[in-house]
């Protein structure tokens, strides 16, 4: 059998899309100012000021400890609050527990929520709240509800449709529907799914101080505002121990309750 | 007792799935439902304690006190009221597989208990001692503590009969109970429930002619919306196939060319 259109022709029909993106690329580098003569001489300034970092100030380690903690207390209180109050709106934005109105305004508020990145939250909680923990903390529970709302009243949705008619069917109420039908059902996913989010807001809870929520974020930006670069390094070194062991202590967590709780 | 009166229900699409169909059933007896599928078993039985409203008919049962209600006409906090007293066997893989079978039984008398006290899983000593004594009917007490994921379908099943032993109820429904299970499993749950209906009336919907012959003492028949047969529960092979229509007995004739080894 002969192979027909089998040459270098077959490429062809990729030739216009590449050229496309070319010129789009092309065009978007003049505008946006980007040349490899300022990627050059930005990557030299940044090596020299590493080394100008370096070595990081071990004396100003004892005073990194606390807002450490502080940043790791804020992202667990955001956590707690805000799976809580996730799992209020995901019962609400499920169509197997409520009418679907109100379903489709639950789910519609819960995609406001992730439409707004936790910075500009923080920015408008600052307002309300001003500086501090407490904005952040706000923010970080608002964040939950955004992501785990979702995932949470996907998983109610998922649920078999029989089981909870067979207990609605002894006369049970709504509420007792969610104690016995959904809860016990969901749980496995439910804390896999917060200790998830807890990592996700270490992270941002560390960006958050910076922009004014306290703890190591604030020290960081702090340090560098002061030009103190050696202490702005040991910030940085306390944040990355930080995020590395709190996520392997979570991830640590999360297997054990994916063989535990196996779904059945 | 439950009486059934002229239940009928069209399908926005105009098909009629319940035509006129009516029905009485006493204490002491066990009625099974036959039909081919969809011809309407499963919507009367959902009628039962309405978990489907009808477009018009009555459904008269009784609540704990002996009152008559039309269950079909009644709002949604005496619907709950009357289905504190009926019993409903669905296939056993839908219990809360997460909880254990004792809690899977307790939720029998949700219905019944206040309901702050059940948000914590408050049963009282008694209440848990009940429950124990209605596994102890489908023996397997011993498997209380278990988690109700880890048993085998045949064990599941019990459990949601003990749930609703565990509901005393004045009527017990049962949907395909015995669909999922292999043919010694399926005897034993028939033999566990016949014994109820001596204090009750017992419906449910079956696909085994063979099982409803042997253990009901009524069978009904429903084909396309509408009561076929309602009778003695033996049916000759000439009525069933009639239920089943035609296509049973030409498939039994391709299966003995497909199976030449039965001769």
């Amino acid at each position: 059998m002969m192979l027909k259109g089998y040459s270098l022709k077959r490429y062809r029909k990729y030739l216009l899309p590449f050229i496309a993106l070319l010129v789009v690329t092309e065009g978007a580098s003049i505008v946006c100012h980007a040349d490899f003569t300022s990627l050059w001489t930005g990557i030299v300034k940044g090596l020299e000021f590493i080394t100008f970092m370096f070595p990081p100030d071990w004396s100003a380690f004892p005073e990194m400890i606390q807002p450490a903690f502080q940043s790791v207390l804020i992202a667990f209180l955001g956590s707690v609050f805000g799976t809580l109050l996730a799992i209020v709106f995901a019962v609400f934005a499920s169509s197997n527990l409520v009418h679907p109105l109100i379903r489709n305004i639950t789910r519609f508020l819960i995609g406001f929520e992730r439409s707004l990145p936790e910075i500009i939250q923080l920015l408008l909680l600052i307002a309300a709240f001003g500086l501090g923990q407490m904005a952040g903390i706000i923010a970080l529970a608002l964040g939950c509800v955004g992501m785990l709302g979702k995932l949470i009243a996907d998983a109610i949705e998922e649920l078999d449709p029989v089981m909870l008619e067979s207990i609605s069917s002894v006369g049970a109420n709504k509420m007792q529907i969610i104690v016995f039908g959904v809860l016990p059902q969901i749980i496995p996913n439910l804390i896999s799914y917060a200790l998830f989010r807890f990592e996700i807001n270490i992270r941002l809870s560390v960006i958050l101080g910076a922009v004014g929520a306290g703890g190591i974020g604030y020290q960081l930006d702090y340090s560098f505002g002061m030009l103190q670069y050696h202490k702005a390094f040991t910030a940085m070194i306390v944040i990355m121990v930080m995020i590395f062991a709190t996520e392997h202590l979570s991830q640590l967590l999360r297997n054990k309750i994916k063989m535990e709780g196996a779904l059945k | 007792m439950i009486e059934v009166k002229n239940l009928t229900k069209t399908l926005p699409n105009g098909r009629k799935v319940l035509d006129n169909i009516s029905f009485k059933v006493k204490k002491g007896e066990f009625v099974g439902i036959l039909g081919p599928s969809g011809a309407g078993k499963t919507l009367t039985l959902r009628c039962l304690n309405g978990l489907l409203k009808p477009d018009s008919g009555e459904v008269i049962v009784q609540d704990a006190l002996g009152n008559r209600h039309d269950i079909c006409k009644v709002n949604k906090k005496e619907l709950r009221h009357l289905r504190q007293r009926i019993g409903v066997i669905f296939q056993g893989y839908h219990l809360v597989k997460r909880l254990t079978v004792l809690e899977n039984v307790m939720i029998g008398r949700l219905g019944q208990i206040s309901p702050l006290r059940s948000l914590i899983y408050g049963f009282t000593d008694e209440e848990a001692a009940q429950a124990i004594k209605a596994l102890e009917q489908v023996k397997i007490a011993d498997l209380a503590g278990t988690q109700t994921g880890n048993l085998s379908g045949g064990e599941m099943q019990r459990v949601a009969i003990a749930r609703a032993i565990f509901q005393s109820p004045t009527l017990l429904i049962a949907d395909e109970p015995i669909s999922n299970l292999d043919p010694s499993n399926a005897k034993i749950i028939m033999k566990m429930i016949r014994p109820l209906s001596e204090k009750i009336p017992v419906v449910g919907v079956f696909h085994q002619p063979e099982m409803t012959a042997k253990y009901c003492s009524r069978v009904i028949a429903i084909k396309e919306g509408k009561i076929f047969y309602d009778g003695d529960p033996k049916l000759s092979n000439k009525k069933l196939a009639e239920i089943y229509g035609e296509e049973l007995s030409v498939i039994e004739q391709q299966e003995q060319i497909y199976y030449p080894f039965n001769n």
